[in-house]
C-alpha cells in the first residue's frame, strides 16, 4: 500500500478585493415549517430549477474533482485532495502539483498548491507559501518549522453540515484567535517553536485546543479527510404509453417512481422535505402539486398516499400521459425515543392522517386550537398540529386536580336568533326560538347582564352618525362581522324550564337577541 | 381439555381466561387500577376510584347526558388530564361547538389537542341532510384517527346533535369502532345526549342535572338568588360549581371495588 499523499489548493484573495470565491459553498436544504399540504396548479415551483442550478461548482472543487473523487472543501477558498496513487498517472508528486496548477490556470484561477504526506501539512503550506510546494515523506514538521505562527489564524474551517461529525475536530476561527494570542504572549514566533513545546504542559494551559494547534504545527492530521459527495438530484419521470385518468393506475405509477427514489434517499441518509408531483396532461397542460411534509419522509406508502390524496382532492382537468416526481431532500433525522414515554404517531402516520382529515373535513377545519389576545367572545385561531413538543415523562405524574370540574360553555359558532321577553325590571322572562332543538321556555333563574364591547374603533362607518350606522348593521351577525367587526352586547345566563342553562345576549347595535351557547 | 359435561359457568370462566372470543362474554378480565397501560385517569379521584382506576384503554366509553348536565365539563376534565400526562388527544367536534377559552380554563394543553371541527349546520330547522352528513363525516374522521393509532385519547363529541341523526347511523358503526380501538392504548370516548353505542360501549357514564329547577321546587326568585351567589365570579370556572349532577355508571365491564361518591354527584348507581 502506498504512503498517504495529500494536495491542497488555496485561492488567495485578490489584491484590493474581498475574499475571492466567497460564495456560499454548499446550498443547504431547509425543511419548511410544519404545515399542511400546500398545493398549486401550474408550472413547478420556480425554486426547483434554482435548487438544481445552485450546484454550480466552486472552481477549486471542480479542479479537485478532476484529479480524485476523494476531496474535501474546508472553505470556499481551500480544498484538500487525496492524491495517493496518482503517481502512476502523472509521475512524481511535483508533477501532480504542476498538473494541478496547469488545470487551475486553464480555468483562470490563481492558486497556491502544496503536496505533503499529511493533509494538515499541505493545508498550512498552501496557505503560507505561494506557488507549488512539495514536501518529501517524513519531512512535514521540518517544512512547517519556519512558518510564522500567525498562519494559524487563516486556518479555520467553515462548518459543513452533513460532512463530518460533531466528534471530529474542526478548526474554528474564534478559538484560533484566542489560542494564538496566548502563544504570541509566550513569545512564540514560528510553528517549529510551538511544535517543540511539551504537550502535557501545553494542554494544561490551553486545554484540548492547545494539543490541536500543536498537532497542526507538527503537520499531524487531527482527523481523516471526509470526502465530499456531490449533491444528488432525486427526480423520476415516466412517460405513459396510454393516458390514465384514475387514481388507481396512478398509484402504480407513483409506486414505480417512488421506490427507487426512496432507496436512493435511504442510501444517502436523506428524507423528502418537499415532494413535487408534476402531471403532464394530454392537453399539454401541466398539473403540479407541491406537498410540504411536516417531517422528512422516505416511506413509499406514505409519500404515495399523500400524493394520491392530493390528486383525489384536486383532480386534473384531463388524462395524464407523463408523471414526474421531484424530491427536495434534507438530512435524515436520528431520534432517540424515550423508553417510558407514551408512543406518539410516527411522522408518516401523522402526515397521512392530517392529509386524510384535510381531504375529508377541509384543511381549515383541523389543527390545534389556540387562544388569541382578544376580549371578543369565542375568539380563537387554529394552529398547525405537530408533535414536536417533548412528551411529559410518565415518571412524573401530573399534579392531580382535586377541584371539581368547572362548568364550560358549548358555543354556537353561529348564534341562534331568539326572542326574549323582559319583565318590568328588564330581566328575561321567557326565551323562545324557531330553531329546532332549542325548546326555549320560561326563565326560572337568570344572572346578568354583563356588558362587553370592542373593535368599535375598526368600524368603517364611524364617520356616519349613530342612526345611519345602526341601520347599516341591523342584520344578523354574519361570519365576517363576528370575526372582525365591532361588537357590543349584553350577556345573560338563563336557566330555562327545559332544564338547560343558556347564555343569551342582546346585540346592542341591532337590538336582536341570540343564543350564544349552552353552559354544560 | 375440558370434561365432556361442564357447567356453563366453568365454560365461561375458561373462555374469559383464554379470551377466546369477547363476543361470548361481556365482561373483561379485571384491570389493575394502577396500571397506566390499562386505564387512563379522568382527573377526578373519586370517579377514578369508582371506575376502577379510570377510563379503560382499548375500549369505547360513553359520557352521555342532556344539556347542562355537566357532560362537557367532565369531558374537558378528561381531556385536560390526558394532555397533562403527555397523551396526544384528538377531539372530533361534530357540530363545532368547542369553546376554546373554556378548554384552556379547564386546563387542556391546547398544543397537544388535535381539533377536528365538523361543519356547522346553518339553516334554521336543522336540515336533516346536513346533520346526517355532519354525523357521517365525524364518524369517518374518528375512524381515521383511530386507524392512525397512538393517540392517548380520542373523543367524538355528538352533544347537541339531533337524536334522530345519531340514530340513523348504522349500528355496526359502533361495533366497528370498538373493534378498531380494541387492543390499542387509546381511550375512545363518545359524548352525546343519550347512549348511542349500547352494547359496544365498555363504560357508560350517564349524567343528569339534579338541580330541581325543572320541577319548579324552587321559586324562580330563589333559584335566581342561588345562581347569583354562585355566579358572583362570572362564568369562568365557577359558574356552575355546586350544581348537583347525577352521575350514573350504567355500564362497566371493568371491576370496581370502591364506592366513593363522586364530588359532583348526589346519586351514584352502578349496573354491570
Amino acid at each position: 500500500m502506498s504512503e498517504s499523499l495529500f494536495a491542497c489548493l488555496y485561492q488567495p484573495p485578490l489584491p484590493g478585493a474581498g475574499m475571492a470565491g466567497s460564495e456560499d459553498p454548499a446550498p443547504r436544504t431547509v425543511v419548511r415549517g410544519v404545515g399542511s399540504v400546500v398545493r398549486g396548479v401550474g408550472s413547478l415551483d420556480p425554486t426547483i430549477p434554482a435548487v438544481a442550478a445552485s450546484h454550480t461548482r466552486n472552481p477549486l472543487v471542480a479542479i479537485a474533482a478532476e484529479f480524485s473523487p476523494r476531496y474535501e472543501q474546508h472553505r470556499a477558498d481551500l480544498v484538500s485532495v487525496d492524491v495517493r496513487g496518482l503517481s502512476r498517472l502523472f509521475g512524481s508528486p511535483r508533477a501532480i502539483g504542476a498538473e494541478m496548477r496547469r488545470e487551475a490556470a486553464s480555468r483562470g484561477v490563481r492558486v497556491h498548491t502544496a503536496i505533503a504526506p499529511t493533509r494538515m501539512a499541505a493545508l498550512v503550506l498552501a496557505i503560507a507559501r505561494p506557488g507549488l510546494t512539495v514536501v518529501p515523506p517524513a519531512g512535514a514538521a521540518d517544512a512547517l518549522a519556519s512558518i510564522p505562527i500567525g498562519v494559524l489564524e487563516q486556518l479555520h474551517e467553515d462548518p459543513q453540515p452533513g460532512c463530518g461529525s460533531a466528534t471530529q475536530v474542526r478548526l474554528r476561527a474564534d478559538e484560533a484567535q484566542a489560542a494564538i494570542a496566548a502563544l504570541k504572549r509566550w513569545g512564540l514566533k514560528t510553528l517549529g517553536e510551538l511544535a517543540t513545546l511539551p504537550s502535557a504542559d501545553l494542554s494544561a494551559r490551553l486545554g484540548r485546543g492547545g494539543r490541536v494547534w500543536q498537532a497542526v504545527a507538527r503537520g499531524e492530521d487531527t482527523r481523516p479527510l471526509v470526502p465530499m459527495q456531490p449533491e444528488e438530484r432525486f427526480e423520476g419521470r415516466l412517460e405513459l404509453e396510454w393516458p390514465i385518468d384514475a387514481a388507481e393506475p396512478l398509484s402504480f405509477v407513483l409506486t414505480r417512481l417512488l421506490e427507487p427514489l426512496s432507496t436512493r434517499l435511504e442510501r444517502r441518509d436523506r428524507g423528502a422535505a418537499v415532494l413535487h408531483v408534476e402531471l403532464g396532461l394530454v392537453t399539454r397542460d401541466v398539473h403540479a402539486c407541491r406537498l410540504e411534509l411536516p417531517t422528512p419522509l422516505r416511506d413509499v406508502r406514505a409519500l404515495r398516499t399523500l400524493a394520491l390524496l392530493d390528486f383525489e382532492s384536486h383532480p386534473p382537468a384531463a388524462a395524464i400521459d407523463t408523471v414526474t416526481i421531484i424530491i427536495e431532500p434534507t438530512p435524515g433525522r436520528i431520534l432517540q425515543h424515550a423508553l417510558f414515554a407514551r408512543p406518539h404517531p410516527t411522522p408518516e402516520q401523522l402526515s397521512t392522517l392530517l392529509a386524510r382529515l384535510g381531504a375529508l373535513m377541509g384543511q381549515d377545519r383541523i389543527g390545534a386550537p389556540a387562544l388569541v389576545d382578544s376580549y371578543r367572545p369565542g375568539a380563537f385561531t387554529m394552529a398547525p398540529f405537530a408533535i414536536e413538543q417533548p412528551p411529559a415523562s410518565s415518571s412524573n405524574p401530573p399534579a392531580s386536580n382535586h377541584q371539581s370540574p368547572t362548568a364550560v360553555l358549548r358555543r354556537c359558532r353561529q348564534p341562534v336568533p331568539a326572542r326574549v321577553a323582559m319583565d318590568a325590571v328588564h330581566r328575561p322572562l321567557r326565551v323562545t326560538t324557531d330553531r329546532r332543538g332549542f325548546a326555549g321556555g320560561a326563565v326560572l333563574s337568570c344572572a346578568g347582564p354583563w356588558r362587553t364591547s370592542g373593535a368599535w374603533w375598526e368600524d368603517d362607518h364611524r364617520s356616519q352618525n349613530l342612526e345611519g350606522r345602526s341601520q347599516n348593521l341591523k342584520r344578523l351577525p354574519d361570519e365576517k362581522r363576528r370575526e372582525d367587526g365591532p361588537w357590543s352586547r349584553d350577556e345573560w345566563d338563563v336557566a330555562l324550564a327545559d332544564g338547560a342553562v343558556y347564555r343569551v345576549f342582546r346585540d346592542r347595535v341591532t337590538d336582536g337577541w341570540f343564543i350564544d351557547g349552552v353552559i354544560d | 381439555m375440558l370434561p365432556a359435561r361442564v357447567d356453563r359457568s366453568v365454560l365461561l370462566s375458561a373462555l374469559r381466561a383464554r379470551r377466546l372470543d369477547r363476543t361470548l362474554t361481556s365482561a373483561l378480565p379485571g384491570i389493575d387500577p394502577h396500571d397506566e397501560q390499562a386505564v387512563g385517569l379522568t382527573g377526578l379521584p373519586a370517579l377514578d376510584a369508582r371506575l376502577g382506576g379510570g377510563l379503560p384503554r382499548g375500549q369505547l366509553s360513553e359520557v352521555v347526558g342532556p344539556r347542562s348536565s355537566g357532560r362537557t365539563s367532565l369531558l374537558l376534565q378528561i381531556v385536560a388530564t390526558a394532555t397533562t400526562r403527555g397523551d396526544l388527544v384528538a377531539v372530533v367536534d361534530a357540530l363545532d361547538m368547542l369553546d376554546v377559552a373554556s378548554a384552556a380554563a379547564a386546563g387542556v394543553d391546547l398544543a397537544k389537542l388535535l381539533w377536528i371541527r365538523g361543519h356547522v349546520v346553518t339553516s334554521p330547522g336543522l336540515c336533516r341532510d346536513l346533520n346526517q352528513r355532519a354525523m357521517e363525516q365525524a364518524v369517518k374522521a374518528l375512524g381515521l384517527v383511530l386507524q392512525a393509532g397512538n393517540f392517548g385519547l380520542v373523543v367524538l363529541d355528538l352533544g347537541d346533535a339531533p337524536t334522530d341523526a345519531v340514530r340513523r347511523l348504522p349500528f355496526t358503526t359502533w361495533l366497528r369502532l370498538q373493534r378498531m380501538v380494541e387492543g390499542t392504548q387509546t381511550i375512545c370516548v363518545l359524548a352525546g345526549s343519550e347512549s348511542m353505542s349500547r352494547s359496544s360501549a365498555g363504560l357508560s357514564i350517564k349524567l343528569q342535572p339534579s338541580l330541581d329547577v325543572a320541577a319548579g321546587a324552587k321559586s324562580a326568585t330563589d333559584a335566581a338568588a342561588d345562581l347569583q351567589v354562585r355566579r358572583s365570579a362570572r362564568f369562568v370556572g365557577q359558574l356552575l360549581d355546586g350544581l348537583d349532577v347525577d352521575a350514573r355508571v350504567t355500564r362497566a365491564r371493568v371491576q370496581a371495588s370502591d364506592t366513593v361518591a363522586l364530588p359532583f354527584s348526589t346519586k351514584v348507581a352502578r349496573h354491570v
